[in-house]
């Protein structure tokens, strides 16, 4: 079961980071996420307690896509830099994330003008 | 001629500050209009006294009384005015739309049971932690990042996230088994997308002519 799960491709990732390669422990690394990761898998339909082997495997799957993410914005546009207007480009092809994107940053511009304007009116007041 | 060399810079301004309440849908509407203003006040008479004529019996007192907007329709030619109305529509219909989507998710909400409203709530507030987000970006990078890059990240990472529970929910609903998630589901779930592209993967060459 161990072979199987380093040979299989999609999985490269996790089995570099366990490192020992042993099936039970993933390994050196802290687990990051493990209580935001339960909320948000019983948002998005699985059961109210999930297991924790797969709250761990989802874990690995955030890391990566992540840590991919990042390298390829840091290959796009200004070099070595991680910029907003990369990632942008690179989800564009995925209707999804674009969307979510543009609207994170959309509310992220009101509230800080909202917050602004609010402290404008206390500091005059 | 002078109320039509005022009124520009007047009508920039008016119109200029009605626009900024509006957030990012109005946004292509104040850059569209800062332009007209400029472009006005450079080229000087000629370039009013050609739009006045084409518009046809519009006479600078008539200009004197209309609103800011309307006075700024009339020197417009007659495409740029069409484009203009048709934004206008758009964004007025995507305002709409949104009031609408808005009521709708709200006569929604206000029907759920108590374990939907639960789910509900747990899926609308988790969140990744910005730090935790911020120092893997930067352990990564080596420099550091602005904070729109850390929120853009957490917001496409929960999508992701979101992804794959659905497709791995599939797949536990299609082999007949229940939740909670097993790790094959999250397998079987992972590959599917690869299959799609959705899992972004940029160690494996591929190979496109053999």
């Amino acid at each position: 079961m161990t072979q199987e799960k380093q040979k299989d491709p999609t999985f490269e990732e996790e089995s570099e980071e366990i490192g020992g390669g042993a099936e039970g422990g993933q390994g050196k690394r802290k687990r990051l996420f493990s209580k935001e990761l339960r909320c948000m898998m019983y948002g998005f339909g699985d059961d109210q307690n999930p297991y924790t082997e797969s709250v761990d495997i989802l874990e690995a799957l955030v890391i990566a896509f992540i840590t991919e993410m990042t390298h390829k914005a840091m290959s796009t546009g200004r070099q070595a830099r991680v910029q907003v207007e990369d990632i942008v480009f690179l989800i564009r092809k995925d209707p999804r994330k674009f969307a979510r994107v543009k609207d994170l940053l959309t509310m992220n511009e009101e509230l800080k003008r909202a917050r602004k304007a609010f402290d404008e009116a206390n500091y005059g007041s | 001629m002078d109320n039509a060399c005022e009124s520009p810079t007047e009508k920039g301004g008016e119109t200029r500050e009605s626009d900024e309440p509006t957030a990012a849908p109005g946004g292509s509407r104040v850059t569209e209009m800062d332009g007209i203003p400029e472009e006005t006040d450079g080229d000087g008479d000629g370039e009013l006294k050609e739009a006045a004529a084409e518009e046809g019996e519009l006479k600078s007192q008539d200009i004197a009384d209309l609103t800011a907007v309307e006075r700024e329709d009339s020197l417009l030619t007659p495409a740029a005015k069409k484009l203009k109305i048709d934004t206008k529509e758009k964004k007025e219909k995507k305002q709409k739309v949104d009031e609408d989507e808005i009521q709708k998710m709200q006569i929604l909400v206000s029907s759920f049971s108590e374990e939907q409203l639960n789910r509900y709530e747990m899926y609308r507030r988790s969140a990744f932690p910005k730090a935790a987000i911020k120092r893997l970006i930067q352990s990564i990078t080596g420099t550091s990042v602005s904070q729109n890059v850390v929120i853009a990240m957490s917001g496409i990472s929960k999508v992701f996230v979101g992804e794959v529970v659905e497709e791995a929910l599939d797949v536990c609903e299609k082999w007949g088994e229940m939740p909670p998630l097993q790790p094959k589901h999250m397998r079987e779930a992972v590959r599917r997308l690869k299959s799609k592209g959705q899992i972004p993967n940029s160690k494996h060459k591929k190979i496109i002519f053999f």
